[in-house]
């Protein structure tokens, strides 16, 4: 235990004095014979390592500080990953056509009328709208129907329960592609009872079939995030509710819902970007045109001619297209957050 | 009319049976109190009676309505819960006005009655906070008024004051018992704490494994239990069993025998293994026999362990030498011992012999088989017909 920098000394006692108990001793102190002390804070005295070695044992006792490079490391990787394709559609989109090679960080001049130019090519604002309509449609239905399934798998005891949320399990697991043959092939079967609504009988270029097939894909997740809150609520509010004059289903909507209300947003906004940012079915359950539905896959699309491909409105124009699911989760996150702080339940 | 009126309930979970073939009456204005050890029955009675709960079998009638198909909001019953069970998401008026404003009442009237409500459990000026704001008390008050405003014709209440603290509980014991006689409501009230059973009643029906084993006002139950359970339930601490055998002349026990004629006894003949049952207070230092109409021979006994509770000492007493105190058995059941209550200025100490004599006129005797009980009181006067016999469980 004794400092291998230290002179040996004979007359050393090899700092067994100052093992034993006592308050740790400033190492500044020079013992009376002229070596230095062994023991400091019970901890091996420093070895004469490089600069590497220095920083390890440095990092070994100060993890934190390890710790914190590595949150400053991933949090900047991350951030970079998935600002800077933003950064990179807002150079392309600003730079005027024509001018469109060789962007690196700064677009090659300055054309911020490209984001008026992409409603005036094409009427961009349709699909926006087709798009907005039938994510907010399918959220609905998921929650609704997400909601009913939850309540009967998170609070009632039936027979077959296990064996039925594995088998939506089993469901979503399925690739879209797999359903999309048979369901085009539906879509395209023209119904008698239909055509006072569609027209020709056929749900293809209707909202119907985007909403149906993608609420219908993004539905296990949702039952399961509400099967998890619903589960949880007490079963005393849900029989208060009951004999206070609702049904099960009132009870439903006035207490259970309301106090899941983080699960519920949580649910709905997940299931609003995935059916706005869905690709597949989005892309062939209608024939791209505005007037018949299409969303805005098919509107970035568009701006894609046959002779000549207007990069920067399709960069402008899918800027735009984020805008509103930001704006969605900027609002639910604080609907999350003060659904969280409020739902004080104190059983 | 709010008689409820509960006919051969019987639940079953599986195979397990929570409630076993049930019938009993409330009158209308009466609070009647279910008792019993937990996983009784008794809660899943009362879910019955609100509707929460479908039986597998039997009827249920409010008034003279056949209600066993109808949803609970149409029973026209309210409930309090053990876990107060207020709406978090809503303040103190909403949660209180919640069934009039689903049942469509107009906003002044509602305001009116929560108003009446908050005033007769004191809530005024606390309508606009919100439940997490308010202390435990409180809560379980807004929950009250929440029954109350709808003026239903029966109240339902589960344990209500279990999760209350200990002063807080004895005090919201004694409101409960004013607003029922202001309101002259019927009152179903569940508790595993016999305190509020004994104190609250009109009636108290004690229920185990399912089964309504007595239903009669409290001092009833108290005085002459139907059988074994009832005596050991109700009462704290729980009375004496000792396990003996008839014979000629007499009850003998493992240390003491009891003279008494077997012959006089309904139902229970030489040789029949007979409990006998004694409360703690009705054990005495046979210093005390004089004043006593009849007590027993004196029991030799040697104190064990004293328990002071400030307004009495309970003293248990071991009958045998050979026995010390055993700690795996239940003081009360061992036939070895005996637990009797002494006044606090009674001069005894732990470790010291001591005579014991028991109160013949409070001796209950029980079937050992069936646990039905025989007699209370064996007071042995030759030309006294034996104790009463027990009320029946139905009444």
């Amino acid at each position: 235990m004794t400092d291998p920098t230290a002179p040996t000394d004979p007359n050393d006692t090899g700092g067994i004095d100052d093992a034993g108990g006592g308050p740790p001793r400033d190492p500044t102190l020079r013992r009376p014979d002229g070596g230095t002390t062994a023991l400091e804070d019970d901890r091996d005295a420093e070895l004469d390592r490089g600069p590497f070695q220095r920083w390890v044992a440095n990092s070994i006792s100060h993890p934190e500080r390890v710790y914190r490079a590595m949150f400053y490391v991933a949090a900047i990787f991350f951030l970079v990953t998935t600002l800077f394709p933003f950064y990179w559609l807002l150079m392309v989109a600003l730079t005027p056509e024509g001018q469109l090679q060789d962007i690196v960080f700064t677009p090659n001049g300055f054309n911020p009328s490209a984001f008026v130019e992409v409603f005036e090519v094409i009427p961009f604002h349709v699909y926006m709208f087709n798009s907005f309509v039938i994510a907010l449609a399918s959220t609905v239905v998921v929650l609704v129907i997400a909601s009913l399934a939850g309540y009967a798998f998170g609070r009632l005891e039936f027979p077959g329960r296990t064996p039925l949320m594995l088998l939506v399990l089993v469901i979503s697991f399925f690739p879209p592609a797999a359903f999309f043959i048979p369901l085009n092939d539906l879509f395209n079967t023209s119904f008698v009872f239909l055509e006072p609504i569609t027209g020709d009988g056929t749900l293809y270029n209707t909202p119907f079939a985007l909403v149906t097939p993608l609420s219908a894909i993004f539905m296990p997740l949702a039952i399961f995030i509400l099967t998890t809150f619903y589960g949880q609520i007490p079963d005393g509010l849900e029989d208060a509710a009951r004999v206070e004059g609702t049904t099960r289903l009132g009870a439903l909507f006035r207490v259970i819902i309301p106090l899941s209300a983080p699960g519920v947003a949580t649910a709905g906004v997940l299931t609003f970007i995935a059916v706005y940012n869905e690709f597949f079915f989005s892309f062939l359950m209608t024939d791209g045109q505005p007037e018949n539905w299409a969303p805005i896959l098919d509107g970035i699309l568009a701006y894609q001619g046959q002779y000549e491909v207007l990069y920067n409105l399709m960069a402008a124009a899918s800027i735009l297209g984020v805008i509103p699911v930001a704006i969605l989760v900027v609002i639910a996150q604080e609907k999350i957050v003060s659904g969280l702080t409020a739902g004080a339940l104190k059983e | 009319m709010s008689r409820v009126r509960l006919e051969n309930i019987m639940k079953r979970y599986g195979d397990e049976t929570a409630v076993d073939d049930i019938s009993l009456e409330v009158q209308d204005g009466e609070f009647v109190t279910f008792v019993g050890p937990s996983g009784c029955g008794k809660s899943t009675t009362m879910e019955t009676v609100a509707g929460l709960t479908q039986p597998t079998a039997g009827r249920v009638y409010i008034g003279d309505d056949d209600v066993t198909d109808l949803a609970p909001k149409d029973r026209g019953v309210a409930m309090v819960f053990q876990n107060i069970a207020l709406f978090p998401h809503m303040d103190v008026y909403e949660n209180i006005s919640f069934g009039l404003r689903l049942r469509k009442y107009d906003d002044e009237e509602v305001r009116q009655r929560v108003e009446e409500a908050a005033d007769i459990v004191q809530l005024e000026g606390m309508l606009d906070r919100m439940p997490k704001e308010m202390s435990g008390g409180q809560q379980q008050r807004v929950g009250i008024a929440r029954a109350i405003v709808r003026n239903p014709d029966v109240f339902l209440m589960d344990e209500p004051l279990a999760n209350l603290d200990a002063k807080l509980r004895v005090h919201m014991r004694t409101e409960l018992q004013r607003l029922q006689r202001e309101l002259d409501a019927t009152v179903i009230y569940v508790t595993h704490d016999q305190a509020e059973a004994m104190t609250m009643s009109n009636r108290i029906a004690v229920l185990n494994d399912g089964r309504l084993q007595q239903i009669a006002p409290p001092l009833v139950c108290y005085n002459e239990p139907t059988n074994l359970f009832v005596a050991g339930f109700i009462g704290s601490p729980s009375m004496n069993f000792v396990e003996g055998t008839l014979v000629e002349g007499g009850l003998e026990m493992t240390n003491f025998t009891v003279a008494l004629d077997p012959s006089r006894l309904p139902d229970a003949a030489v040789g029949d293994a007979v409990t006998l049952g004694i409360r703690p207070e009705d054990v005495h230092l046979s210093s005390y026999a004089e004043s006593l109409a009849s007590s027993t021979d004196r029991i030799d006994a040697r104190t064990d362990v004293l328990e002071p509770m400030g307004d009495e000492v309970f003293v248990y007493l071991l009958l045998s030498e050979a026995a010390t105190g055993s700690m795996e058995q239940d003081p009360a059941a061992s036939p070895n011992q005996l637990l009797m209550s002494v006044t606090p200025d009674t001069e005894i100490e732990a470790g010291q012999d001591v005579d014991v004599v028991l109160d013949r006129s409070k001796i209950h005797l029980f079937d050992t088989a069936t646990g039905d009980a025989l007699v209370h009181g064996i007071t042995d006067l030759p030309d006294r017909e034996p104790g009463t016999t027990p009320t029946e469980a139905d009444s």
